[in-house]
């Protein structure tokens, strides 16, 4: 009989597997804050472009929501992440902005230094 | 062998006290009295009020000593200038929420709260502002519920909800406006309150109260066109000297009726008479349901409150109930019908009060199936603190008045009928008859000791020419509850069952006089010594079984020819039926905690 | 002035965290920036100092960004080899990396580089922002539910208990009782049936961090309370959630689902003997319901309200049985010491104090958020390194902690650290980690007024003190508020006070007056200018402020018709005037006047 531990790690790289396949590792990680302060900011109205450009072909894009990071007076939050490059997190992002960010970061890969939190 | 002691300190001397208790309980036992108000031996620790505190060295608040428990070496200060204080002051908080009207209040005189705030000294008051503001609750026919007096040591509501497992009444709201009411604050007369007046017994204050119908009373009394027939209960007797300072365990019998004739009754009659006729009358029902002509076990009716809480709770077993009125009632039944003819007078013109121990008969007196063509058997109950105070308002010297009989013809009673108000005696009493209507022979142990006491659920055995009878005994609507909890899941353990709704029986009921200074309320020794009395008075009766009253076997020849002919089913027996008021819980969803 | 910065290709962040053994962080940095210069690398990057990483024994740390790659006992031999090889030739120097897997340091790899992190370190905290709740695959694929299955493999119930015991961790429910002990008591009950019960019924006004930690990462509440459930012996779990929450019900609804459909929970998780499920209970609006025996009355189905103590839940509980009661954030912290081991939790913290905090930092500071730290970072650290400091230039005046339990603490406080003896010692408490700063612009006595009005609203009115004696403690406080304060009030306050801090049955009694308490002992003299110059200095009591004219004035005549009083009086184009005798301070004159002409005073 496997061992608990056996079991939890045979679970684990199921998972992994489950979420590389989705495009983890290969694509830009695109996580949109969704807990009641962001959606309170208006982070629902956010997800929704970034869905809708999703549906509309956007390709290379793992769409994702997250928790409340803890930066609450710059919500809502917008984070897109690369393996090998600087995770980049924007703040105040509004459906405008989150169209720039899909034009200009998502598919002209600009990072849009004046949005960034630092 | 040896109990285990540990050492305490109170106030800088050391005590040797047993561990497992609280320190109020080891305070109390080495004879310091520390003030408290929520606190009640029979009810769950509930350490509301504050009043109890004490200053334990190593602890940097106050402990409550309710509920704080002992150890070895624990110092205790019970007594100096800061808790002193701070008691004071709790006291104070509870006064600036309460209404300033101690002369005109039902309790002047004798309120727990005007004694603790006298002991604490209270001259000058520091905190007043806003106070609380609710309507009064006149609703029930039985109790009066007076929010404004109410000061939250929740004693109504655990004596409510654990000994008489009613759950009437809870805290509602928070904060200032926090007060204890029954559900949703419906009006008293439509929730679950079974109107045993147990809430007013423990009551510290005047926030629950009887409904008081004294000066109704004194109006009729002075109507010379009626004729004013009063009955009195057997518990009324044993503990009406308490209201005039005599301690508990006397039967005032004789006096109390000559008082009663002084205010202007023109007849006094003895509900122990009735309570003769209703053991002829239940007896004999007993007999034939024994013959299968009936439901068993069979559960005794005499207790109002117990009535209501049966047509509540378990209305499934209502075919169980005899059908018998209570004594009260059949005296009331009497006084309209057989009484007014004897002495040629009209019925209408009878006024028929009766003067009770108990709340709920306030509440049984209106049920319409009680009424007799058209008029109420009883028109009027008072309690015997009600009694007390009109004999103390008329001017009656009680202490020293010269008893006299009960009058003719409904007031000889056997000494069957005077236990009737202990726990135990109703039983003890249809035994006394049941035995020897079936078996033809008088029995001769003709006090039944496994019945007697103050043991929540008590069991006997009786065996009738070789039958064996199995009955049971409760006394507290809770105890009650669980003993028909037991009956329903085996029906054939017991052949009869008899309820009484107050802890230790009718002596314990709602309208009793209130504890002392010096006593609690709902004291086992003051309901013992109340039993007592009961029992004292049968032994010293020559007459000792209800069968054998002359006056009822005259009732009989004269009236009503035998036990359950047809004129005394039509007014002396009575049915039941379901009631389901607002906050109804089925039974097994309420968790025991 | 900004420049045009050249994209920004790297980050460079060193390790400046209190505990760190080998601080050289500084001196490293100058090392640094020397190398870069020489590289010509100066504006291709950042170097950044951030907050303890947990990794004090391999200190000095220096991390790369991208590819947070770690390196451990750098010392200023290695710079120049570092920025070389690694910067300029994009090749890590693979003999000074360190491997370490801590939990806690994957939202640094993302959040690293962000100020208002800099000093902060996530424990609790350590996957909100960076994983999808409601994914299971997202939780599992960063070691998630490995403590369970380490415990059920290797560990015997007594060993977790010594485990959290060694740890350090105190109750974060704000009376920071031990919590292994309290473990430990349960534990040792004999009993047929024990309950785990985490308590996230977050009352506080403001206070959010319970709520944020289960909408960003419900398993680890889920976690922790499968591990309390092996240590205790118990098979129920009971979370009591305030129905004020529904995302968070959602989201653990969810994850409760999911957890049972992979095994953890229910009938012989991952294969063992253990079983252990987990039910929610609503809350519905009441404060007190958060005090541990309220709770459980609550959930039995009665009203809740509290009762006096001993017997403790750990012996007498839930329906009678032996309960382990929890906070939210208590919980999240037990996988992490399971799977780290509490010698390292030790390390982080203070002698009495281990671990870290959350604390919903919120008021006049630049930074609102949620922020977690070490125990032992100062206020001032909070407050002005994190926070930013104060927001529109004003100065600093007080800040509250603990919410409405806690007390104000003055400027003389900035350097207290927290932890629960320091904070307790200042006169006020942890608390659940409210903080809310306090300008120059707010008035002290109205802040203790709001604070009390709030605590005589949810008093479940059961004992005397706390039912009778905060509501005088609020008719006494309005008073003054309106101007009518008299001599003696403030040592009747202090009086009730003390009153009902010792005298009341459970933690909302004995905490009620602390902010009133605090105030009268810090800011004593705002109270008896309220009282005896009926002058409210922060310019808040609305009725004790003189509205005054000043010479803006146009006489342009809009505050003299709005006037309700009847107080304005002038001609038209010339000074109006407003007198004090007829005002009735309603405001209006100040609010409608275009030209900043009427003053509060």
């Amino acid at each position: 009989m496997m061992k608990p531990l056996d079991i939890i790690r045979k679970k684990r790289a199921e998972a992994i597997n489950r979420i590389v396949g989705k495009g983890y590792l290969s694509t830009k990680r695109v996580y949109v804050g969704m807990a009641t302060c962001e959606i309170a900011a208006g982070s629902k109205e956010v997800m929704e472009v970034f869905k809708e450009a999703v549906n509309k072909g956007l390709t290379d894009v793992y769409l994702s929501q997250k928790g409340c990071a803890g930066r609450c007076n710059l919500e809502p939050t917008v984070e897109v992440i690369e393996e090998g490059k600087i995770p980049v997190k924007y703040g105040k992002v509004n459906e405008e902005k989150a169209r720039e960010i899909i034009e200009r970061h998502l598919k002209g890969g600009e990072v849009i230094e004046e949005w960034v939190i630092k | 062998m040896e109990k285990k002691t540990i050492t305490i300190y109170i106030n800088d001397k050391p005590y040797r006290v047993e561990p497992e208790q609280t320190v109020m309980q080891a305070a109390d036992k080495l004879g310091f009295h520390i003030p408290r108000l929520c606190y009640h031996p029979k009810l769950s620790i509930e350490g509301a009020c504050r009043v109890c505190i004490v200053q334990v060295e190593g602890l940097k608040n106050y402990a409550a000593s309710c509920s704080y428990p002992v150890s070895d070496g624990m110092k205790i200060h019970t007594n100096t200038q800061e808790i002193r204080r701070a008691r004071r002051d709790i006291v104070e908080l509870i006064l600036d929420n309460h209404p300033l009207d101690c002369h005109t209040c039902d309790r002047d005189g004798n309120c727990e709260l005007q004694r603790l705030a006298y002991s604490m000294g209270i001259k000058k008051r520091h905190f007043e502002g806003e106070k609380k503001s609710y309507d009064k609750d006149l609703s029930s026919p039985s109790v009066v519920r007076d929010p404004d007096k109410c000061i939250l040591c929740g004693r109504c509501v655990r004596i409510c909800s654990e000994i008489q497992k009613v759950n009437a009444l809870r805290q509602a709201y928070r904060g200032f406006k926090t007060v204890v009411m029954p559900a949703y604050n419906m009006p008293f007369s439509e929730s679950v309150c079974t109107t045993c007046g147990q809430c007013i017994n423990v009551c510290p204050t005047a926030s629950f109260i009887e409904k008081n119908y004294t000066q109704e009373l004194f109006e009729k009394l002075s109507d010379k066109s009626l004729i004013k027939v009063a009955q009195v209960a057997p518990s009324v007797r044993a503990a009406i000297g308490e209201a005039f300072g005599i301690p508990p365990g006397t039967a005032k019998e004789k006096e109390t009726a000559a008082a009663l004739k002084r205010l202007g009754f023109d007849y006094v009659f003895d509900t122990q008479f009735s309570a003769d006729l209703t053991i002829m009358e239940e007896a004999s029902e007993f007999l034939d349901r024994l013959q299968g002509k009936g439901r068993l076990p069979m559960i005794t009716s005499c207790s109002s409150a117990w009535m209501k809480c049966m047509e509540q709770f378990y209305p499934d077993l209502i075919e169980n109930i005899s059908t018998c009125k209570s004594p009260m009632s059949m005296m009331g039944a009497v006084l309209k019908t057989h009484f007014p003819e004897k002495i040629k007078a009209a019925p209408e013109k009878i006024f028929s009060v009766a003067v009770m121990c108990c709340t709920a008969k306030k509440y049984e007196a209106q049920r319409p199936e009680l009424k007799i063509n058209g008029l109420n058997g009883v028109d009027l109950v008072v309690t015997t603190r009600e009694a007390a105070w009109m004999i103390k308002s008329a001017g009656i010297d009680f202490l020293n008045i010269k008893g006299e009989e009960f009058d003719h013809p409904l007031g000889l009673s056997s000494g069957a009928g005077a236990i009737f108000g202990t726990t135990g005696g109703v039983m003890e009493a249809a035994i006394r008859t049941a035995y020897e209507l079936y078996t033809g022979e008088t029995l001769l142990d003709i006090e039944v000791n496994e019945l007697r006491g103050l043991k929540g659920i008590k069991e006997g055995k009786i065996v009738m020419d070789g039958k064996e009878i199995r009955v049971a005994v409760a006394h507290g609507l809770g105890n009650a509850c669980d003993l028909l909890d037991i009956a329903r899941k085996e029906p054939g353990k017991y052949h009869f069952i008899e309820v009484m709704g107050c802890p230790g029986g009718c002596v314990g009921g709602g309208g009793q006089p209130y504890a002392d200074a010096n006593s609690i309320p709902l004291d086992e020794e003051c309901l013992k010594l109340r039993a007592k009395a009961l029992y004292d008075l049968d032994r010293n009766r020559t007459i000792r079984r209800s069968h054998e009253n002359p006056d009822v076997q005259r009732l009989y020849k004269e009236f009503l020819g035998r036990p359950l002919s047809e004129l005394s089913h039509k007014i002396l027996h009575t049915h039941y039926k379901k009631k389901e008021p607002k906050g109804i819980i089925p039974r097994g969803l309420v968790r025991a905690r | 002035m900004k420049k045009n910065k050249s994209k920004e290709n790297f980050i460079i962040t060193l390790c400046d965290g209190p505990s760190c053994i080998h601080n050289k962080s500084k001196e490293l940095k100058r090392d640094i920036e020397i190398q870069l210069e020489k590289k010509g690398l100066s504006d291709n990057g950042r170097i950044i100092l951030s907050g303890c990483l947990g990794m004090c024994s391999k200190g000095p740390i220096l991390i790369v960004n991208p590819g947070y790659t770690i390196y451990g006992h750098v010392t200023e031999k290695d710079i120049p080899e570092i920025v070389e090889s690694h910067l300029v030739k994009g090749k890590p120097v693979s003999r000074l990396i360190i491997d370490e897997d801590h939990l806690y340091n994957r939202f640094f790899r993302v959040f690293g580089d962000v100020g208002f992190f800099g000093k902060q370190m996530r424990i609790t905290l350590r996957n909100c922002g960076i994983i999808d709740p409601e994914s299971i695959d997202d939780y599992i694929s960063l070691r998630g539910y490995e403590a369970i299955a380490k415990i059920l493999s290797d560990m015997k119930p007594e060993e977790v208990i010594e485990e959290v015991k060694r740890s350090g961790l105190r109750g974060r429910g704000g009376a920071g009782f031990p919590t292994g002990m309290k473990w430990e008591f349960t534990a040792n009950q004999k009993s047929d049936e024990k309950y785990v019960i985490c308590n996230a019924d977050e009352g506080d006004p403001g206070a959010f961090m319970d709520r944020s930690a289960i909408e960003g990462d419900p398993h680890t509440v889920i976690e922790g309370m499968i591990i309390g459930g092996y240590a205790v012996g118990s098979a129920k779990g009971i979370v009591y959630i305030r129905a004020e929450y529904p995302l968070a019900i959602t989201r653990l609804e969810k994850a409760i689902k999911d957890a049972r459909d992979s095994g953890f929970l229910g009938e012989n998780i991952l294969g063992s003997d253990f079983s252990f499920d987990i039910e929610i209970r609503l809350g519905a609006g009441a404060f007190v319901c958060g005090e541990e025996t309220a709770l459980i009355h609550s959930i039995e189905g009665s009203r809740g309200m509290p009762r006096p103590r001993p017997p403790y839940p750990s012996v007498n509980g839930l329906f009678g049985k032996p309960t382990l009661i929890n906070n939210v954030e208590t919980w999240a912290n037990v996988p992490v010491i399971i799977l780290d081991s509490a010698d390292w939790f030790r390390k982080v913290g203070t002698e009495k104090s281990k671990g870290t905090k959350v604390f919903a930092l919120a008021g006049k500071v630049k930074n609102t958020g949620l922020v977690e730290v070490p125990m032992g970072t100062t206020l001032r650290e909070i407050i002005f390194d994190i926070g930013g400091g104060i927001e529109k230039g004003k100065k600093f005046k007080a800040v509250q902690t603990g919410g409405p339990s806690g007390g104000c603490l003055p400027e003389k406080y900035l350097d207290t650290p927290i932890d629960y003896e320091s904070l307790a010692k200042a006169g006020s408490i942890m608390g659940s980690g409210g903080m809310i700063v306090i300008d120059e612009d707010s008035c002290m006595v109205n802040i203790a007024k709001f604070f009390l009005e709030f605590t005589q609203n949810e008093s479940c009115g059961k004992c005397t003190p706390c039912r009778e004696g905060t509501k005088r403690m609020l008719e006494i406080l309005t008073r003054i508020t309106e101007g009518k304060g008299e001599q003696g009030d403030i040592e009747k306050l202090e009086r009730l006070g003390n009153l009902i801090k010792k005298a009341s049955l459970c933690g909302l009694g004995q905490s009620a007056p602390n902010p009133v308490l605090s105030t009268l002992t810090n800011f004593r003299e705002e109270y008896e200018e309220h009282i005896k110059h009926k002058k409210c200095r922060a310019g808040e009591c609305r009725l004790l402020l003189d509205y005054v004219i000043n010479d803006k004035c146009v006489g342009c005549g809009a505050c003299k018709r709005i006037c309700p009083a009847g107080a304005v009086s002038g001609n038209p184009k010339t000074p109006h005037v407003i007198d004090k005798s007829k005002c009735i301070k309603c405001g209006q004159c100040y609010e409608i006047c275009k030209f900043g002409a009427v003053d509060k005073k």
